[in-house]
């Protein structure tokens, strides 16, 4: 270790024989000068100037990256428009398949409605009209043929006229 | 108190008083900084690119670049550290500009001088200086900042941003290098 530390201090004392160039005079009065003229030519900055300049500088970048991401997603949906609209694929409406329709035949028939096109001409208007009269009749005599809802507090369970096989 | 503390706070000083002068935006403020940091910088830039011209050149972009940055290097924490950052940058923007090819490589000249002038003095300038730039870049700014510049090891961490283990590690690696590249000389 001691001789390690001999010879460090040896090789230290060899190099400090040798020196560096130091700044001349003239080199001095060359970057004072450069200096001065610099400090002549800019203004202070001042120090709210930073985060705003980085403010704006942030903000140019994000509305390039959005202005550039616009003509991207034009560029490729112009492409794909080019080759003829899209054609979609409709398949008959068969409204008895469909499994949530297991209701009376007014409330299919509305359904069914909502899912067609609009009724614009006047045959179809009065076909329709016609049909709907139809089904309100229909519904009409089920509603007759049932019957009718019992008084309140008394139940279809109990005989409603005193007879032999009544109870009192 | 330790010489090393003691020096760091002989230095911090004049920190202090050349920040007021930024800060008041007082031309004097060059002259200061001249006073305070060209020698220190200009045995720096040497030590990295092992070039006397380039050095001087460098140290013209560095004070146009903290004249620039007058205002940010007045509320610096640490205005030395700030200082050898920007020469640093500089330097290594030189290096790359140069391995793209952009500029032209330097001729050999001597940056390192013998004041005795005899052949024998110029000769082991010019060995030492060969050792030196045998040295990879990281030990020989370590050991021309310890050896010509007399900093300690703490200051030169924390001048370079570094740990004082890593900067005492370079050193001692470097010295045995140059001491492999020196035995053919008498030390």
């Amino acid at each position: 270790m001691n001789n390690k530390n001999t010879q460090n201090e040896q090789l230290e004392r060899f190099m400090r024989k040798a020196n560096l160039h130091k700044p001349s005079p003239e080199l001095k009065e060359r970057i004072t000068a450069e200096a001065k003229k610099t400090w002549n030519q800019t203004s202070p900055e001042l120090s709210w100037q930073i985060p705003v300049r980085r403010l704006i500088v942030s903000a140019a970048a994000a509305v390039f990256v959005i202005w550039l991401t616009n003509c991207s997603s034009d560029y490729a949906v112009a492409r794909w428009r080019s080759g003829g609209p899209p054609v979609a694929h409709k398949q008959p409406l068969d409204l008895d398949a469909l499994p949530e329709l297991s209701f009376s035949p007014i409330a299919r028939h509305f359904v069914s409605s909502s899912r067609k096109p609009s009724i614009t001409e006047a045959s179809t208007l009065r076909s329709y009209a016609e049909r709907m009269l139809l089904i309100l009749d229909e519904a009409q005599q089920n509603g007759a043929s049932k019957p009718p809802t019992p008084p309140e507090g008394r139940s279809y369970l109990l005989p409603t006229q005193s007879g032999h096989d009544s109870y009192s | 108190m330790n010489r090393s503390w003691d020096n760091i706070l002989d230095k911090i000083l004049p920190d202090n008083m050349l920040q007021a002068a930024l800060a008041r935006n007082d031309p004097a403020a060059v002259e200061l900084i001249w006073d305070r940091y060209a020698g220190d910088l200009l045995a720096y830039l040497q030590a990295v690119l092992c070039s006397r011209h380039d050095a001087e050149d460098v140290l013209q972009t560095v004070f146009v670049r903290i004249i620039r940055k007058r205002h940010r290097l007045a509320k610096a924490r640490r205005l030395d550290a700030y200082v050898y950052r920007i020469a640093r940058n500089e330097a290594f923007r030189l290096i790359s500009r140069r391995k793209k090819g952009r500029t032209i490589e330097t001729v050999n000249e001597s940056w390192l001088i013998v004041p005795e002038g005899s052949n024998k003095s110029n000769d082991m300038a010019e060995q030492l200086q060969a050792a030196l730039a045998n040295l990879p870049q990281p030990q020989r700014e370590v050991i021309v900042m310890k050896i010509y510049r007399q900093k300690t090891f703490l200051e030169i961490s924390r001048l370079l941003g570094l740990s004082q283990n890593t900067v005492a590690s370079r050193y001692r690696y470097g010295t045995e290098k140059l001491r492999i590249f020196l035995e053919n000389l008498t030390l």
